[in-house]
């Protein structure tokens, strides 16, 4: 048997922690920066970004005047060619419940809730707003595949929230032309 | 406190960690209020002031194009969920008095012995909207429009006030579970309970008690939401619904909150016969 080594003396066992917490402080601020830049780049460049513009309307007069009355509601053409979609939630549905929109031109979606908190979610794409009775929720999206999408409401609004969900239908720009010609709004309601 | 105060201003370290600290709130407050705002795809700024104004929450609604106006009477009423609440004895009596020109239709004391609406405990809301909405023309029919012709306001607040003083008709619900539609909607159809509105599992303003109510009124009624011959539903709350369901869904609720048995059968096909 030989002898143990000498335990460390004071200040070597110090230096010795020392160096292993500067280490470890290393390691959290190098995790700390690269969430950061993780966050900003997902968030300017990838994800919706939160709305810049605050608007307001009186959820209780939404039927009474301004752009939320029920004949202004559904897809409106304006002059430069991108198409404004204004629609309400309310328990328990989404007028218009079906909503139609062109391919590869520029939407701007424009919405509000009548009475509670509501989801406005289309599934397979990044729009995802709340609808806040008081504020007007606005957003600008493009869609690139035809076909038929599912837009249900995802914050819980009541009893019958379940049943609440509306549909929007992504049309060929002729089809939506065709469609708009005869009409100042439209929907594919049926 | 002085001798450390003066220390630390005399100390090197000052000046540079206020510094820094003054321009990452700087960068800070330029990142925020500019860079992100102009940076959003969302929205196109005039100037950097008006950028500057949003990011700080300052409401401004944008201009917008003229609404397209509808071509026919839409409702005029504004509910509330408190509105009409606790009305005085002078206004039932009022009422009561008014009423007397309804009993032709809806009964000595609201309850029908035709095919219309029993108006004894209906909320006092869902009254004075209808005859608002009949008084518009929102809600058309050749019988109600001229009798709501010469109320005013007061008038149908007292209308409402007395119908629903009145004791409701006694609940005759038939045996067994509430039919699917009324207890848990079609949810795939996107189509919610009739009870999440209507006072089974829950009530909405404006929303009408349909317990004991005439079979025959409540199915045209789904009916002429369903086609849109009544529209005087806010924000198509009723037609986005009724446009859904089928002939046996209409069926099936205006049966259980008439309070008639089971499905379709002879009651049925005889009340239909008689349009």
């Amino acid at each position: 048997m030989t002898e143990p080594p000498p335990p460390p003396s004071h200040d070597e066992g110090a230096e010795r922690i020392e160096g292993i917490e500067r280490r470890w402080a290393m390691v959290g601020i190098g995790v700390l920066l690269v969430l950061v830049v993780v966050a900003a780049f997902a968030g300017i460049h990838q994800a919706a970004m939160p709305q810049s513009r605050v608007e307001i309307v009186d959820p209780l007069r939404l039927h009474l005047s301004g752009e939320f009355i029920d004949s202004n509601l559904g897809s409106a053409v304006e002059p430069d060619g991108s198409v404004t979609v204004r629609a309400i939630g309310q328990e328990y549905s989404f007028t218009p419940s079906c909503i139609l929109v062109p391919r590869d031109t520029p939407i701007t979606f424009r919405a509000t809730s009548a009475d509670v908190v509501h989801g406005f979610l289309i599934d397979g794409t990044d729009i995802n707003l709340m609808l806040v009775p008081g504020y007007i929720s606005s957003l600008r999206a493009r869609f690139e595949t035809l076909g038929e999408r599912y837009m249900p409401c995802h914050e819980f609004c009541g009893t019958g929230h379940e049943g609440m969900w509306g549909r929007i239908k992504v049309v060929d720009k002729a089809v939506f032309a065709q469609m708009a010609a005869g009409a100042k709004r439209v929907s594919c309601v049926k | 406190m002085n001798r450390e105060w003066a220390a630390i201003l005399r100390s090197k370290w000052f000046p540079a960690s206020v510094g820094i600290t003054a321009a990452l709130a700087i960068a800070g407050l330029l990142v925020g209020f500019v860079v992100l705002p102009l940076a959003d795809r969302n929205e196109q700024f005039h100037s950097v002031w008006d950028a500057i104004c949003s990011a700080a929450g300052l409401i401004q609604n944008a201009a917008r194009e003229p609404v397209v106006q509808a071509n026919y009477p839409t409702t005029r009423v504004e509910l509330t969920p408190r509105m009409l609440r606790g009305a005085s004895a002078e206004s039932i009596g009022r009422g009561a008095t008014l009423a007397l020109r309804c009993t032709m239709c809806h009964g000595a004391r609201g309850l029908s012995e035709a095919n219309t609406p029993n108006l004894a405990g209906q909320y006092a809301v869902v009254i004075y909207k209808q005859l608002m909405d009949f008084k518009t023309g929102a809600r058309v029919s050749a019988v109600m429009a001229p009798l709501v012709g010469d109320l005013s306001d007061q008038d149908m607040r007292d209308l409402a006030a007395y119908y629903a003083y009145l004791p409701r008709v006694p609940a005759s619900r038939p045996a067994g579970e509430p039919p699917q539609i009324v207890a848990s909607g079609a949810p795939l159809r996107s189509i919610a309970p009739c009870g999440a509105c209507h006072g089974e599992l829950a009530s909405k303003p404006g929303a009408a008690w349909l317990e004991g109510q005439p079979f025959d009124y409540l199915r045209t009624q789904l009916q002429d939401f369903a086609s849109g011959a009544r529209r005087n539903d806010i924000g198509e709350q009723m037609r986005n619904v009724a446009r859904g369901m089928t002939v046996a869904e209409i069926d099936a609720a205006s049966r259980f909150y008439a309070g008639l048995r089971g499905p379709t059968g002879s009651q049925a096909d005889a009340s239909s016969k008689q349009h």
